[in-house]
């Protein structure tokens, strides 16, 4: 995987199964956010094969590239959301990959699905903040809005970069449970890039390790433990 | 659902937006009877099919390169009297000048307003009255209404700029104006700069529509081939204008954003580029007065000053009749009417093509760069085109009346507020869109939640700000007979009634700042 120059990603080989759980962890610039994006089909491998829920991302054209990206739902490090939007319309937005354009255009001005947005936003610790703009809200609020929007999505294949960067610790593991959750539910696997070695062992069941695009642990969680996941890491706190 | 009061006010914005668009929508006729005139299609397929056979001999080359000279020595001797007037009216309008003797700066930003509120063609009617057919007319006529609106910028840009340098030289004993110069410009030079060039922009746009009331230039060209139904011709003048305009815009642009991000090797020095661009420009004005033979002396010498006094007197006091002023009355109604026409055309129009018009990023297929150039090439042309010309065209398929003359504004006006809105897109973050489409949201899906929420704001302020500029250009189709006040007053000025003409321009400037406060006060609100 390059991008001009330099290599992002390098000799990359990973499987994850259907109902697993991964970490990936690194420092930053190891290539995870890279990772995700090949994953989820926005950015294309320059060299190798990639395959998604079964399907070749790079192979697919329109409605059926669509098709296959309203099944995985990805929660990104910088949210990623529109700031002028009220929070019904952002959680909404995880619906557009099956909306029709003109229930899409009806939303905005009638909210559609008014009910499982509440639901959602009611899980992610959001009861009753429905009609607020979104960037009036505080950056752990704008996390659990993008983690309500991944609810009402309903992906197989969940992908988290940081979701829990912005989050205090509780809210951190309500938020990874959520994630594992969804992914459980429709049978799927969870893969999270994550800070926190303790948070990766307590909701991950395998982590994977990058250093400079490669991989260079691919381990159980249930051998590694903290204290030898943040040497990796090269920080102590 | 309980709304907060911010939200109830933008409700009732969108409410009376609503409710003031149905009204000029039955005003001007489409609600009820007829308004197409079917026999006039052929002459619009001929004058479109000129579109692709320009008239290309060398003889109307010449003229028009000519005439395009003209346009220029205008738009830039009216700027730079603009700059040179906006510099000194600056001193007199900030705030900083004043300071807590607020009397006298609300004094004089309302002196400023009046000159404002008149458009560059009314002034140049005016003029003709003082002047004659002397080159001062198109100069003044510009430099004038510009030279208030640029004593407005500069004094906004005085009194933002930092005060430390200022206030540690008037503690030192300088006086308010060695201070301001010491301290204030140059902190605000470089906003300024970047001003000085887009109101150039803009003298080019008047520069042209001054030729089409007989002052020269390309405009003048433009109606002359018009009126005598030559569509070559008229399009060769149409490509010359466009082609004059890009290139207006591209080197307005390329200086402006040279000033607000400098190439960081320039630090500490003069950029030489701009002083490049400030030098040819100086040169340019200079070479402009001699072509266009410009004879300070005019100004003070005896019969102008005569003419000048005749006329006030003529005018003053000014009527006050009653026929006058409901017939005012009715005429600023079918203003208002046509220029909130004007914007909604605009508005719709460019919500729809921002998407399209904005630079796609690296990567994006042919069809959809193919599909962008097109349509900024479009809205160039809509732009570059004046809108009594476009006007002119509608009146071939529509019957006559206001709404030939609000379309003619409305598309005009497409083509600015396109522009900027497209520049709002391409300026948009592009990762709430990216993530939309990561989840399988189909274009309009990823339009619609990701792009319009992001440009509503910006557009609807653009918009707002247009509304103003519409409503005084209302007035210039106005003169050459779509309806609203420009109407009256050519019919009055024809006449040589100036009692009624006085009275007739104060309307204009008094709706054009009662639009102006509106604009602000919604403005204020969307903010």
């Amino acid at each position: 995987m390059r991008y001009g120059p330099s290599t992002a990603l390098d000799g990359v080989d990973l499987t994850v199964r259907a109902g697993e759980r991964v970490a990936v962890v690194g420092a930053s610039g190891a290539g995870k956010s890279t990772l995700l994006a090949v994953a989820n089909g926005t950015v294309a491998a320059s060299s190798g094969s990639v395959r998604v829920l079964g399907a070749d991302p790079a192979a697919l054209r329109g409605r059926e590239l669509r098709r296959l990206r309203a099944r995985v739902g990805t929660v990104h490090q910088h949210l990623q959301l529109v700031g002028p939007l009220r929070v019904v319309h952002n959680v909404n937005a995880g619906r557009l990959g099956s909306w029709s354009g003109p229930r899409a255009a009806w939303s905005l001005l009638h909210p559609q699905g008014v009910a499982e947005v509440a639901e959602a936003l009611d899980r992610v610790g959001l009861a009753g903040r429905l009609h607020e703009r979104t960037d009036r809200l505080s950056g752990g609020q704008q996390q659990r809005v993008a983690l309500a929007r991944l609810l009402v999505q309903r992906p197989e294949l969940v992908l988290a970069d940081e979701p829990a960067s912005a989050l205090d610790p509780a809210l951190a593991d309500t938020a990874l449970t959520l994630l594992a959750g969804l992914a459980g539910e429709r049978g799927g696997a969870l893969l999270a890039c994550l800070h926190d070695p303790a948070l990766a062992l307590r909701h991950c069941d395998r982590v994977v390790g990058l250093v400079g695009g490669r991989v260079v642990l691919d381990a159980p969680a249930g051998t590694l433990t903290v204290a030898g996941l943040e040497s990796f890491f090269g920080v102590h706190r | 659902m309980l709304r907060p009061a911010r939200d109830r006010a933008r409700l009732l914005c969108g409410l009376g937006a609503g409710a003031l668009l149905l009204w000029s929508l039955a005003g001007s006729g489409v609600l009820g009877g007829p308004v197409l005139n079917p026999a006039g299609v052929g002459q619009l397929t001929r004058f479109a099919a000129g579109a692709l056979h320009p008239d290309l001999s060398g003889e109307l080359l010449g003229v028009l390169a000519r005439a395009t000279l003209v346009t220029v020595a205008y738009a830039v001797l009216g700027a730079g009297l603009a700059v040179a007037l906006g510099a000194l009216g600056a001193v007199a309008a900030a705030r900083t000048t004043w300071g807590r003797r607020r009397a006298g700066w609300v004094a004089v930003r309302g002196a400023l307003a009046v000159p404002r509120g008149l458009h560059e063609a009314v002034w140049g009617l005016l003029l003709v009255g003082v002047l004659g057919l002397d080159p001062w007319v198109g100069v003044l006529a510009i430099g004038v209404p510009y030279g208030a609106v640029t004593a407005r910028v500069f004094a906004d840009l005085l009194d933002e700029a930092p005060h430390g340098g200022y206030e540690a030289l008037r503690a030192a004993g300088a006086g308010a104006g060695v201070a301001v110069l010491y301290g204030l410009v140059p902190e605000a030079s470089g906003g300024m700069l970047s001003y000085a060039f887009y109101r150039l922009e803009c003298a080019v746009r008047s520069a042209v529509v001054l030729g089409l009331i007989g002052a020269g230039g390309l405009g003048q060209e433009l109606a002359l081939s018009f009126t005598s139904l030559r569509w070559e011709q008229v399009w060769s003048a149409v490509y010359a204008l466009a082609a004059l305009c890009l290139l207006a815009d591209v080197a307005g642009r390329a200086v402006r954003r040279r000033v607000a991000a400098p190439p960081p090797r320039a630090t500490g020095r003069r950029d030489p580029v701009l002083t490049g661009a400030v030098l040819a420009t100086a040169a340019l004005a200079l070479w402009s007065a001699w072509f266009l033979a410009l004879r300070p002396a005019t100004l003070v010498d005896g019969r102008t000053l005569d003419q000048l006094g005749t006329l006030l007197r003529a005018a003053w006091p000014p009527a006050g009749d009653g026929p006058l002023l409901s017939e005012i009355a009715v005429r600023a109604v079918e203003t208002v009417q046509m220029s909130v026409l004007a914007i909604a055309v605009a508005v719709a129009g460019s919500l729809v093509l921002a998407g399209v018009a904005a630079r796609a990023p690296r990567g994006t297929g042919a069809v959809r760069w193919a599909a962008g150039a097109a349509v900024r090439a479009g809205l160039l042309l809509l732009r570059a085109v004046p809108a009594p010309v476009w006007a002119l065209v509608f009146v071939f398929v529509l019957l006559p009346g206001p709404l030939p003359g609000a379309l003619a504004l409305g598309v005009h006006t497409l083509g600015v507020l396109g522009r900027l809105s497209a520049e709002a897109v391409e300026e948009l973050d592009p990762r709430p869109v990216a993530a939309l489409t990561a989840l399988g949201a189909a274009p309009l899906g990823r339009w619609l939640y990701g792009v319009l929420p992001g440009v509503a704001r910006p557009a609807t302020a653009f918009a707002l700000y247009r509304w103003e500029v519409a409503l005084r250009d209302t007035v210039l189709v106005g003169l050459l007979g779509a309806g609203g006040l420009g109407v009256l007053l050519s019919a009055r000025l024809a006449a040589f009634d100036w009692p009624a003409v006085a009275t007739v321009l104060a309307a204009t400037v008094l709706l054009t700042l009662a639009v102006d406060l509106v604009g602000a006060r919604v403005r204020a609100v969307l903010r």
